[in-house]
């Protein structure tokens, strides 16, 4: 009981030091920031799918893109920019609401199949969403991108603030299912599901469930960037980059713990920072994360968290197991 | 019907090359487990080299087949004992996770520096084609390309040579046995590590090659990669994995209606028709449309 309030403590901390931080932060830091909330955003959300329902989920950008291309779209017709003092709630509300549909409805076919099949299948639904919004240019304006209407656009500040509410939400939500029922049946269907299916589990609702959970806080932190950056294109919002580096980050730090994702982003987005704004190498930077993703395939496979020396230190630390 | 007989030719010499590149894929599958992401990377890169030597450094085709050859066998070496051992290694239940993520940052890693090393040194806006123009055949009153008939016979052939390999050689029977029963195969003494060492060169070498005959008839850019494995995915799972015939007619079948349709509607839809397919396909026949066979 006392190791936990400590905890809690030092959590609060942690997160009131975080929220005091702007004024002492560059623009650039602070957009650097605010950007790694981003992340962390989508890697706990992968994280619900790829730790706990133990499916390799390939789309969790398919939400952000859908989140950001809903809101920027809505955004710029006459019919919501009419009521004035609501369009900006009445869309991103919108957004998030079609963002879920879209994730429900496509829940059902996507979890019918399973393991690759899965993988290359939302695979495929990124893949298919970027070839439609880049075709269906007199809609999304294409290869071109869409522009936010400037009356509409954030500045970094909120935008920092927002995304850090959606980061401490989503965090909060696995932290939630790594103690709760509902996440103890999705690690039964992770682990068995033919045996959960057994005991009772309707397993196709709690995966609908679980695909739902993980679609919401993705699409809020594509309506959060695209109404910060102002602007968005099928390569920012829907690149194969904004699928692929949540499982990344998720792996690196270790699936199925509350704070691997949160530890595979900060290093991820460390490097990142450090390479690209420091250090100016003569190489792209696909280049270094598809070397980093292939070493920690290799030779991480279970994530930091997960590895002995990881264990011998949370042991020496708290005397648990857990590092929660 | 004088289009209609061209387009025909077209999707077929398409199609052969995307059924060597998916016959190849589907050999790794089968004998080694492992989801090769990379595979449509690979093809790039035989494209792409085959552009430098043969484009930008001037190199006779004598010189430049065998530099490649060499590069090619080096680098499936490489692949196969620094990836797919290692991941084998881990065992069964990591395999398909971890030769996703494996893969996909190879094919990462090789298509950016692939693609940032062309435009720094030879052309910033990177497309490989190359310009063999041999004389259209005069056939029935009509124009045909040769170099259509020139893939399309090349990839026949290699695709002939595949199937007798796999029926009649020691090895070639040995990556079906392996393939159907690992048990067996172990008890019948052959070495696992041989023969699937032998199938990732040929397999490799296969997929080089199929690049090369790609840009004799379509452009591709550097970062073209990974929608040519998705490809190669949608006609493995059309078709089944290890089928021959069946990826011989899903091959067929997607270059036809690629082609066909972005003569209707434009070049643009190609790979949104393909990925159409591929997303159909998994979601309403999960187990292929020709049932499941394997080598």
């Amino acid at each position: 009981m006392r190791r936990n309030r400590k905890v809690l403590l030092l959590i609060f901390g942690i997160v009131v030091l975080i929220a005091i931080l702007p004024p002492f932060l560059s623009s650039s830091m602070l957009l650097v920031l605010f950007l790694s909330f981003l992340w962390l955003v989508l890697t706990a959300n992968y994280d619900i799918l790829g730790g706990f329902l133990g499916y390799i989920h390939l789309a969790q950008g398919a939400f952000f893109g859908i989140g950001a291309y809903t809101v920027t779209l809505l955004l710029s017709a006459p019919l919501i920019q009419a009521i004035e003092p609501f369009s900006l709630f009445i869309a991103t509300l919108a957004a998030i609401i079609f963002s879920g549909l879209f994730a429900g409805m496509i829940a059902f076919p996507l979890f019918r199949l399973k393991g690759l099949y899965f993988a290359v299948a939302t695979l495929v639904l990124v893949f298919l969403l970027g070839a439609l919004v880049v075709n269906l240019s007199e809609l999304t304006g294409g290869s071109y991108g869409a522009f936010v209407p400037r009356q509409y656009c954030q500045n970094t500040l909120t935008g920092y603030y927002l995304a850090l509410f959606l980061a401490i939400i989503s965090v909060g939500v696995n932290e939630h299912l790594s103690r709760s029922k509902l996440g103890l049946s999705f690690i039964s269907i992770r682990e068995d599901e033919e045996a959960a299916a057994s005991i009772g589990l309707n397993v196709s609702r709690k995966k609908t469930i679980a695909y739902v959970l993980s679609s919401l806080p993705s699409a809020g932190a594509g309506i959060i960037f695209a109404l910060n950056s102002g602007f968005i294109d099928h390569n920012i919002a829907l690149g194969a980059e904004r699928s692929l580096l949540p499982p990344l980050m998720a792996l690196l730090g270790g699936t199925g713990h509350v704070l691997g994702p949160v530890l595979g982003v900060i290093i991820i987005r460390a490097v990142d920072v450090l390479f690209f704004h420091y250090i100016i190498l003569p190489i792209p930077s696909m280049f270094l994360y598809g070397i980093v993703l292939m070493l920690v395939a290799l030779f991480i496979p279970m994530g930091l968290l997960n590895s002995s020396w990881a264990r011998w230190i949370t042991d020496r630390l708290w005397r648990s197991h857990s590092i929660f | 019907m004088r289009v209609f007989f061209q387009l025909f030719i077209a999707g077929l010499s398409l199609g052969g090359i995307y059924a060597l590149l998916s016959f190849s894929f589907s050999l790794i599958i089968s004998t080694t487990k492992i989801l090769n992401i990379a595979h449509g990377v690979i093809f790039v890169w035989g494209a792409g080299i085959t552009a430098i030597l043969w484009l930008h450094l001037r190199l006779h085709p004598l010189i430049t087949f065998p530099i490649l050859f060499l590069f090619f066998v080096g680098f499936s070496l490489l692949f196969f004992n620094g990836i797919v051992r290692v991941l084998i290694r881990k065992g069964e239940h990591y395999l398909l996770s971890g030769s996703i993520l494996a893969t996909f940052g190879l094919a990462f890693a090789m298509e950016s520096s692939l693609g940032a090393g062309w435009a720094n040194f030879i052309d910033p806006q990177p497309t490989f084609l190359l310009p063999v123009n041999l004389a259209p055949i005069e056939l029935w009153g009509m124009a045909i390309s040769s170099n259509r008939l020139m893939v399309l016979f090349f990839a026949g052939l290699m695709i002939m040579g595949f199937h007798l390999f796999l029926k009649k050689t020691f090895f070639g029977k040995g990556a079906r046995a392996m393939a159907q029963n690992f048990g067996g195969f172990l008890i019948i003494g052959l070495n696992p590590y041989w023969v699937s060492m032998l199938i990732v060169v040929l397999a490799t070498l296969a997929t080089a090659l199929s690049g090369i005959l790609y840009i004799l008839v379509v452009p591709i850019d550097a970062y073209g990669g990974l929608p040519i494995t998705l490809k190669a995915l949608t006609i493995i799972i059309l078709a089944g994995v290890g089928s021959l015939p069946g990826i011989l007619a899903a091959g067929g079948l997607l270059g036809l209606v690629e082609v066909i349709g972005s003569y209707f509607f434009g070049a643009i839809w190609a790979h949104v028709i393909s990925f159409a397919i591929l997303f159909l396909v998994l979601l309403f026949r999960p187990t292929g449309l020709f049932g499941k066979v394997t080598i």
